[in-house]
C-alpha cells in the first residue's frame, strides 16, 4: 500500500515513515505543507494520504483544507487525518459527505502502533477510521431518556467499535467473540437505536456517528 | 429686540468712582428737594390750591426723583435712570409755570409739558433704556416736538384777557407775545390736548399693549406691573382730552387725583422691578452653594429657577469640537435673529467658556447673568475636571487592553510554539521508543518492555496535558464561539447544556468569552461536585453576557485564590465586568463584555 505523508515536524514524519515502513507500506512521499502534498499526490498517486491539522502557514487547520480538496478531486483515495485536539463536530462534519476511505485520529493515536497501521489500511482499502475518544466522547454523554441506556455492556462496547470503523471481524477478535454472537449485538443495537440495518461497514458508521451526534445535541438542547 | 451682544456687565466700581456717584445722586436729590420746595411754594402762592393738592404735585416728581437716582446708581450703563431723573426734575419745574413772575411763566410753560413726554418715554425705554422699534421712536420724537411747538405758538398769541387751560384766572405776562389773540390761544390749546392728550395717548396705550403682547414670558412679568400704571396714566390723559370740552368740575376733581395716583404708581412699579432683580441674586446665591453637588442638568434648571426664565438653556463650549453641547452632551444651536432669544458668552473675549441662551429681558438685569456665568463656570470647571479624570481613565482602560491583547497573543504564540514545537517532538520521541519496543519485542527483557512502556505513557500524559489545554483551540478562530464552547462542553464529564448564538462576535470577545468558560468549567469540575452546568451565551445592546452555572456545593469566591481573580482581570482587561454568585446551591458566573 502506498502512502503520502504530510506533517511539518521531520522528527513525527521521519517515526511515521520508519513505522509504516517496517510494517510493509510503501511511503512514497514525506511532505511539510498542503501544496506539497497535492503535488505529491499527483506524482505518486498513493492510496492513502496521511495528513497533520496544523501545518504551516497558520498552523489551523490547513490539513482538513487540504482533505477537504483531496477528497472532491480524488474519491478513490483514502484520507487519514491525524488533529491535535478533539473536535468531533468537526470530525463528524468530514464524515457527512462520505466516510468511504475516510480517517480521523487524534495525533498521539500513532502511539498505539497497531491500532494505527489498522486504521491506515482500514482507510486505504476505502473503509473507515474514528478515533476512540471521539466515539468515547459521543457515547460518554449521559442522556436521559436515551435509547443508548437500553443497550447492555457488552452492547455499548460493540457499538463503540462499530463506531470506529471496525469490521464485525476485527469485533471479533478485538472482544474475543465469535462472528455469530457480534452480529446478534450488532442486530439487536440497531434495532434498540431504530437504525436501518447497512451493509457496508462505512455506512454502518455513518448511520452510528450521525446517530450518536443527534443525541448529543438533543443533550445540548436540554436544560 | 435682536440686539445679541450682551450691555458690558457693570463692573463693580471702584469705591472712589462709586463714592462720586453717591454724592452726585445725593446732590440731584437736595437740589430736586429745593426745587420740590419751590414748586410748592408756586401752587399755593399764585396757582391757589389747597395744600393737599400742592403736595400731591410735588410728591410725583419726588417719587420719579428717587426712582430715577436709585435706578441710576444700580445701573450706571443704563439711560432709564438718567431718564428718570430728568423726568422727575421736569414734573416739579412743570409746577414753577403757575408763577405769577412773568420769566418762570415764560420758560416753564414752554418746557413744563416735556415732563408728560419724559413720563411717556421713561415707560416706553423701561427697562432696558432703549426704544424698541421706528414706530416706538416716532411716537416719542413726535410727543417732544408736540409739547416744545405747541405751548411755544400759545406763548406768542396769549395776552392774559382769557384764562388759560388748567389754569387759574389770574393773566399772567407772556415775554414772547406777539399779538393778543385769545381765539387763537384756545384754538391752539384744544388742537394740543386732542393731539396730545387724545392720539398720543391713545397710540401710547396701543404701543404699550402691542409691547406685552409679544414679549416672552419673563419679561411679560416684569413688564406688566409698570405698563398697567402706564395705561391707567393714559387713559386719564384720554379723558383729560374729553373733558376739556365738557365743562364737569366734578369730573376734573377726580381727574387729578387719578393722574397723581397713576404717575405715582410708575416709580413704585420700577422700584418692584429692581426689587425683583435683587431677590433673583438672593436666589442665585443658593445655587451657588449647591454647585458642589450639582450636575450640569441640575446646575441649568437651577439656573433657570434663580434667574426666573424657565426657557433658560446653558451651552458648555468644547474647543476641540468648536461647538456649544448642553448638559445632555447634545449639540446647542446659538439662535441668531430670532427676537425672543438673546444669547450671552461666557468667558474672556474670544475665549468662550459658556452660553446662556436667554430670554431677552434678561440682557437689562446683567448683574444676573453676571452672577449666573460665575455659577456656570464654576459647574464648568469641575465638569471639565470629572472630563479630565474620564479622559485618564479610558487611556488607563485602553493601556490595559493594550497589555491584556499582548497576553493573548503571547499565551498564542507560546501555545502555537508549544504545539507545532514541543509537542511534535515528544509525539516523535515517543514514537522512537514504541518503535524500539516493537523491535525488541520477543528479544528484550520485559523490564525494558515495562521501561519503555512506561516512558511512553509518561509522554503521552505530557502531550494530552498540553494538547487539552489548548489555550486558544483552531475551532474558536475556524468557527466562532457556539462551537467551540460545545466542543468544550462535550469533553466535559458531566452534562453540560450550551445555549449560544451562532453568529460571529469580535475576536477578543469571542477569545475571552471562550476563556471564561472554559475555566469556569474546569472549576466545576475540579471543585464543585456538580451534576450538571449550563452555558449560556446572549448578545443584547451592545454587550456579551456569558453565564456559566452549576449545581455544585458553591464556595467560588473572587477574592479567594488566584484563579476567578485572574479570570476577572482578564474580563476587566477588555472592559467588562466579572460576577460570582456562589452557595450551597451552586455557583453560577456572569461576564459581561462589552462589543465595542
Amino acid at each position: 500500500m502506498r502512502v503520502a505523508l504530510a506533517d511539518d515536524s521531520v522528527l513525527l514524519r521521519e517515526g511515521l515513515s520508519r513505522v509504516l515502513s517496517e510494517a510493509g507500506f510503501e511511503v512514497v512521499a514525506q511532505v511539510g505543507n498542503a501544496d506539497a502534498l497535492h503535488t505529491a499526490v499527483a506524482l505518486e498517486q498513493p492510496d492513502v494520504a496521511i495528513v497533520d491539522v496544523r501545518m504551516p502557514p497558520s498552523h489551523t487547520d490547513e490539513g482538513i483544507r487540504a482533505a477537504e480538496r483531496l477528497r472532491a478531486e480524488r474519491p478513490e483515495l483514502g484520507i487519514l487525518v491525524l488533529s491535535q485536539v478533539v473536535e468531533p463536530r468537526r470530525a463528524l462534519r468530514l464524515f457527512q459527505e462520505s466516510p468511504a476511505g475516510f480517517g480521523y485520529l487524534l495525533k498521539d493515536r500513532v502511539l498505539e502502533i497497531d491500532d494505527f497501521l489498522d486504521a491506515v489500511r482500514r482507510v486505504g482499502r476505502g473503509g473507515t477510521a474514528v478515533d476512540p475518544a471521539v466515539i468515547a466522547q459521543l457515547m460518554g454523554r449521559r442522556v436521559s431518556d436515551s435509547p443508548l441506556n437500553e443497550l447492555s455492556g457488552r452492547e455499548r462496547g460493540v457499538l463503540g467499535l462499530m463506531a470506529e470503523g471496525r469490521s464485525n471481524q476485527a469485533i471479533c477478535s478485538k472482544l474475543f467473540l465469535s462472528p455469530k454472537t457480534v452480529e446478534t449485538h450488532v442486530h439487536h443495537i440497531f434495532q434498540k437505536l431504530g437504525l436501518p440495518p447497512a451493509p457496508e461497514d462505512h455506512r454502518r458508521v455513518l448511520a452510528v456517528l450521525t446517530y450518536l451526534r443527534d443525541a448529543a445535541d438533543a443533550d445540548q438542547g436540554a436544560p | 429686540m435682536g440686539d445679541h451682544a450682551a450691555e458690558a456687565p457693570p463692573r463693580d466700581a471702584p469705591g472712589r468712582t462709586h463714592g462720586v456717584a453717591v454724592a452726585l445722586a445725593v446732590g440731584l436729590g437736595l437740589a430736586g428737594t429745593a426745587l420740590a420746595v419751590a414748586a410748592y411754594r408756586v401752587q399755593i402762592d399764585d396757582f391757589y390750591q389747597p395744600a393737599e393738592r400742592a403736595l400731591a404735585s410735588v410728591a410725583v416728581g419726588l417719587a420719579f426723583l428717587a426712582a430715577g437716582l436709585v435706578a441710576w446708581l444700580r445701573r450706571p450703563g443704563n439711560r432709564l435712570g438718567p431718564l428718570m431723573t430728568l423726568t422727575a426734575f421736569a414734573l416739579l419745574v412743570r409746577q414753577l409755570r403757575y408763577s405769577h413772575d412773568p420769566v418762570l411763566f415764560t420758560v416753564f410753560f414752554a418746557v413744563g409739558d416735556l415732563s408728560y413726554a419724559l413720563v411717556g418715554h421713561s415707560v416706553l425705554a423701561y427697562p432696558a433704556g432703549r426704544l424698541l422699534d421706528r414706530l416706538e421712536r416716532a411716537a416719542v420724537v413726535a410727543a417732544y416736538a408736540l409739547v416744545v411747538a405747541f405751548p411755544l405758538a400759545v406763548l406768542l398769541f396769549y395776552d392774559g384777557t382769557r384764562p388759560l387751560i388748567q389754569f387759574d384766572p389770574t393773566a399772567r405776562e407772556s415775554l414772547f407775545l406777539v399779538t393778543g389773540r385769545p381765539d387763537v390761544v384756545e384754538l391752539l390749546q384744544k388742537t394740543f390736548v386732542v393731539a396730545f392728550y387724545g392720539g398720543l395717548a391713545t397710540l401710547w396705550i396701543a404701543l404699550i399693549v402691542r409691547r406685552l403682547v409679544q414679549a416672552p414670558p419673563r419679561l411679560r412679568r416684569v413688564l406688566a406691573p409698570l405698563l398697567l400704571a402706564a395705561v391707567v396714566v393714559a387713559l386719564r390723559a384720554v379723558f383729560e382730552s374729553v373733558f376739556t370740552f365738557v365743562d364737569a368740575p366734578f369730573a376734573r376733581e377726580h381727574l387729578f387725583w387719578w393722574q397723581i395716583a397713576a404717575v405715582i404708581a410708575l416709580p413704585g412699579a420700577l422700584f418692584a422691578g429692581l426689587l425683583r432683580a435683587r431677590l433673583a441674586r438672593a436666589t442665585l446665591g443658593d445655587v451657588l452653594l449647591e454647585l458642589e453637588r450639582a450636575t450640569p442638568r441640575a446646575l441649568t434648571d437651577a439656573l433657570a429657577r434663580a434667574v426666573g426664565d424657565p426657557t433658560l438653556q446653558l451651552g458648555f463650549w468644547l474647543p476641540e469640537r468648536q461647538e456649544y453641547v448642553d448638559a445632555t452632551g447634545a449639540v446647542l444651536r446659538l439662535p441668531e435673529g430670532d427676537e425672543r432669544q438673546a444669547v450671552t458668552i461666557l468667558g474672556p473675549p474670544g475665549e468662550p467658556v459658556a452660553a446662556l441662551v436667554h430670554d431677552p429681558s434678561l440682557l437689562d438685569e446683567p448683574e444676573l447673568l453676571t452672577a449666573a456665568g460665575a455659577a456656570a463656570r464654576l459647574a464648568l470647571e469641575n465638569a471639565r475636571l470629572h472630563a479630565e479624570l474620564k479622559a485618564q481613565l479610558v487611556h488607563v482602560e485602553q493601556s490595559r487592553a493594550r497589555i491584556a491583547a499582548a497576553a493573548d497573543e503571547e499565551r498564542r504564540r507560546i501555545e502555537r510554539n508549544l504545539h507545532d514545537g514541543a509537542q511534535q517532538r515528544l509525539v516523535a520521541l515517543a514514537l522512537e521508543l514504541r518503535s524500539a519496543q516493537r523491535r525488541l519485542s520477543g528479544t528484550g527483557s520485559a523490564d525494558v518492555d515495562a521501561l519503555l512502556t512506561t516512558s511512553v505513557s509518561e509522554l503521552q500524559d505530557a502531550v494530552d496535558r498540553e494538547l487539552a489545554h489548548g489555550v486558544h483551540p483552531s475551532v474558536l478562530t475556524q468557527e466562532g464561539l457556539a462551537a467551540a464552547i460545545s466542543s468544550v462542553a462535550e469533553r466535559m464529564p458531566l452534562p453540560v447544556s450550551v445555549d449560544a448564538p451562532a453568529h460571529r462576535l469580535p475576536p477578543h470577545v469571542e477569545s475571552v468569552a471562550y476563556f471564561v468558560t472554559s475555566e469556569a468549567l474546569a472549576n466545576v469540575v475540579k471543585h464543585a461536585g456538580a451534576s450538571q452546568a449550563t452555558v449560556l451565551v446572549e448578545e443584547d445592546g451592545g454587550v456579551v453576557t456569558v453565564e456559566i452555572a452549576d449545581d455544585g456545593s458553591g464556595g467560588a469566591d473572587l477574592t479567594a485564590g488566584t484563579g476567578l481573580r485572574g479570570l476577572a482581570d482578564r474580563v476587566e482587561a477588555h472592559g467588562g465586568r466579572l460576577v460570582v454568585q456562589s452557595d450551597a446551591h451552586g455557583t453560577r458566573l456572569t461576564a459581561q463584555l462589552p462589543l465595542t
